[in-house]
């Protein structure tokens, strides 16, 4: 890869962040900001910006916005880690608006009155974060600032959301409605998932093991991994209830370790079965591919068998594998969400609960950390991968 | 000592190798030539046992290789392959040390022979032990490639086609190279190759393969004056036997020396004593002269070979 001088790539107007700066900037003026509801269900009225946060609020962020696209295409030297300090503050202090959002239009005396989050807001959010993603990728930082950034980040939305200025946010008040319950959720969904993708980590790799080592069996278990693959996910679900309640009912130490039909032990099972595909192939892919004519003069300087799968072929494979591990991750994160309607738990719940209560709140109450969750997952095992790689690229 | 004796090797129907018998003595370089399918990989092959023989009997240094643990048996032999074979995960020096790590040298004896390795292959360590083989030019790869097949100090040297992917420019310098290498190390070496002018330069003894047999087994030299047959004929080139036989031959042994050494006039051609006399000639016939001025190592003109004898020297 023919890296150009950096000054140059600096001194270029940048055009991607104009574009998503115009962008915000338009979406933030025409959709509402942020909503009041007087109580859980009705859907309430709307405000704009600057109806929302007044002409102070409205400014701010009409500057800021401003801001970051005349730095992105002004010639001034450092002008990206300049970019990098607005926009990541501008992204930790988000959650600020809503506080003055609540404050300006919350009725005193209404109890039951909320504030929730409008369109507005989450395009500001969503075009920030793609804003702050070029910026990284222009200043080709490591991952160490990334991760820093990302904790950083989280951090400060942690503490402004459990301070009180929030707790009149829709979001806040289904949280608190439920103490305990979402941490519970928390761990139970990645209880699952992470049990799920370790266990048929180990099932793959025993299985692409034996794929490479003898050849009759690659067909019969890709066959067999594809086709659990193309059962829609709720009939696996659906399919695992009878024979798990009969099992459990025949024998009654299963009963006492909590395999039923309904419950954690079929959610397990399907998602397991679902994560053998990407797994398997990764791994068998991955294996394969180490040239053969390495493993000949490995072999032919006299290294054992063995020596040459821990010292060539798994080093070589490692990063293709994790990449099965990533996908394989994020697949079972989402599906863990569906797995609650047969009582498995986890953020699943909060989302059905509100979709039978048609309370879009509590849908997003488990809908926004399951997303937040497949990204950290996705974010950390690039990186793993990354780091993996077994040689710096050619010069 | 290598010796083979009526071995044969079959794939399936097919035979690869048949029956043949060839012994390789102890520090010789033996050039197995011919073209591609005629069994003279398989051989090699058969000889660190990555490929066993249907039949007959392998002996090194008198022990039957069937009875040998391989891996022990490969320990003591280095291999060098086309493409290098380099791990693309390792560093140069790691690459190198593989075998003293398997045999679990002390780390300071690996460091030191990596160290000394890479001086021998004219590899500068400081620049070079830590960079990863894609960062390196096809030669250099390749030098690492015998670096690492010399890193054990093994008896016996298999080399199969290690110089074909390479350039013309860059295989002639690890030829030469290959050629100072065995006078200091003189490994028994069992090398493979399509390329009979590098068969020529390189061998003591050259096999002459075609369909699985050993057609002849001979000197350079007896190889170009008497070819046992059309196709070894027709193989070495039956018209330019002449400069290839010169090719052979050293300016030593046709030079007049005179009685002291003496510095050489500046601006005159000159050939060293250890050039070919094909080399000669092609001066003497390009420059019109009758006589070329031949130097030593230090660049003293030492004496002077005529066109004339030249001319005799080829016949």
């Amino acid at each position: 890869m023919s890296v150009p001088h950096s000054g140059f790539i600096a001194d270029r107007p940048n055009r991607v962040i104009p574009a998503l700066g115009l962008l915000a900037l338009a979406l933030v003026w025409i959709l509402d900001f942020g909503v009041i509801q007087p109580n859980r269900i009705v859907s309430g009225t709307g405000h704009g910006l600057w109806s929302a946060l007044g002409w102070p609020g409205a400014a701010v962020v009409t500057v800021v916005l401003a801001g970051a696209i005349l730095l992105s295409i002004a010639r001034i030297p450092k002008r990206y880690l300049l970019l990098l300090g607005l926009i990541g503050a501008s992204l930790a202090a988000l959650p600020l608006l809503l506080e003055v959002f609540a404050g300006r239009h919350l009725p005193a005396d209404a109890p039951y009155a909320r504030s929730s989050i409008g369109a507005g807001f989450w395009c500001l959010l969503f075009l920030l974060s793609l804003m702050l993603i070029e910026v990284l990728g222009r200043l080709r930082t490591g991952h160490w600032l990334q991760l820093f950034l990302l904790v950083a980040l989280s951090g400060s939305w942690l503490l402004l959301f459990r301070g009180d200025g929030l707790e009149s946010l829709s979001l806040v008040r289904e949280f608190s409605a439920r103490p305990g319950k979402f941490e519970q959720a928390l761990y139970t969904h990645l209880a699952l998932a992470l049990g799920a993708v370790s266990i048929s980590a180990c099932l793959a790799f025993g299985l692409a093991l034996k794929m490479t080592r003898s050849p009759a069996w690659q067909r019969p278990i890709l066959a067999l991994v594809s086709f659990l693959q193309t059962i829609p996910s709720l009939a696996v679900f659906g399919l695992l209830i009878a024979p798990l309640s009969a099992l459990s009912s025949a024998f009654p130490v299963l009963q006492a370790m909590g395999i039923r039909g309904i419950g954690w032990a079929p959610a397990l099972l399907a998602l397991i079965a679902y994560s053998l595909l990407p797994m398997v192939r990764n791994t068998f892919v991955a294996l394969t591919e180490v040239p053969e004519s390495l493993a000949d003069a490995g072999r032919g300087m006299g290294m054992t068998e063995k020596q040459l799968f821990f010292q060539l072929r798994l080093p070589l494979a490692l990063p293709v594998i994790i990449e099965g591990v990533r996908i394989t991750t994020i697949q079972a994160i989402g599906l863990t969400a569906v797995a609650a309607l047969i009582g498995a738990g986890g953020f699943g719940s909060f989302i059905f609960q509100g979709l039978g209560q048609a309370a879009m709140d509590l849908v997003l109450l488990g809908a926004l950390p399951t997303i937040a969750l497949a990204l950290l997952a996705d974010a950390l095992l690039t990186m793993l991968a990354a780091s993996l790689k077994p040689t710096p690229a050619t010069a | 000592m290598i010796e083979l004796k009526n071995v044969t090797r079959r794939f399936g129907e097919t035979v690869a190798v048949d029956n043949i018998n060839l012994t390789i003595e102890t520090g010789e370089v033996c050039v197995l030539v011919g073209s591609s399918g005629c069994g003279k990989s398989t051989t090699l092959r058969m000889i660190n046992r990555l490929l066993p023989h249907s039949e007959g009997e392998i002996l090194v240094d008198g022990e039957d290789i069937t009875t040998m643990n391989p891996e022990q048996l490969r320990l003591n032999m280095g291999y060098v392959i086309q493409g290098t074979g380099l791990f693309p995960h390792w560093t140069v020096a790691r690459n190198i040390a593989m075998v003293p790590r398997l045999l679990k040298w002390p780390k300071e004896r690996i460091d030191a022979r990596v160290h000394e390795l890479m001086t021998l292959l004219d590899l500068d360590p400081q620049a070079h032990a830590h960079k990863y083989p894609q960062q390196l030019s096809g030669g250099q790869a390749q030098r690492v490639g015998v670096a690492r097949a010399l890193a054990a100090d093994p008896n016996i040297l298999l080399m199969d086609e290690p110089f074909g992917a390479l350039d013309a420019i860059t295989r002639e310098n690890l030829q030469l190279e290959m050629l100072r290498i065995q006078r200091q190390v003189r490994k028994t070496t069992v090398f493979v190759t399509h390329d009979i002018d590098e068969a020529l330069k390189l061998a003591t003894r050259i096999a002459v393969m075609d369909q699985g047999r050993i057609l002849q087994h001979d000197t350079p030299e007896n190889i170009l004056r008497d070819p046992s047959s059309e196709f070894v004929e027709n193989l070495v080139g039956k018209q330019d036997r002449g400069l290839k036989l010169m090719s052979l031959q050293s300016v030593r042994k046709v030079m007049t020396a005179h009685r002291d050494s003496r510095h050489p006039e500046p601006g005159v051609d000159t050939v060293r004593e250890d050039d070919s006399a094909r080399l000669a000639l092609s001066i003497v016939l390009w420059q019109g002269a009758e006589q070329v001025p031949v130097v030593n190592a230090d660049g003293q003109e030492i004496g002077f070979v005529t066109r004339e004898r030249l001319m005799q020297g080829g016949a």
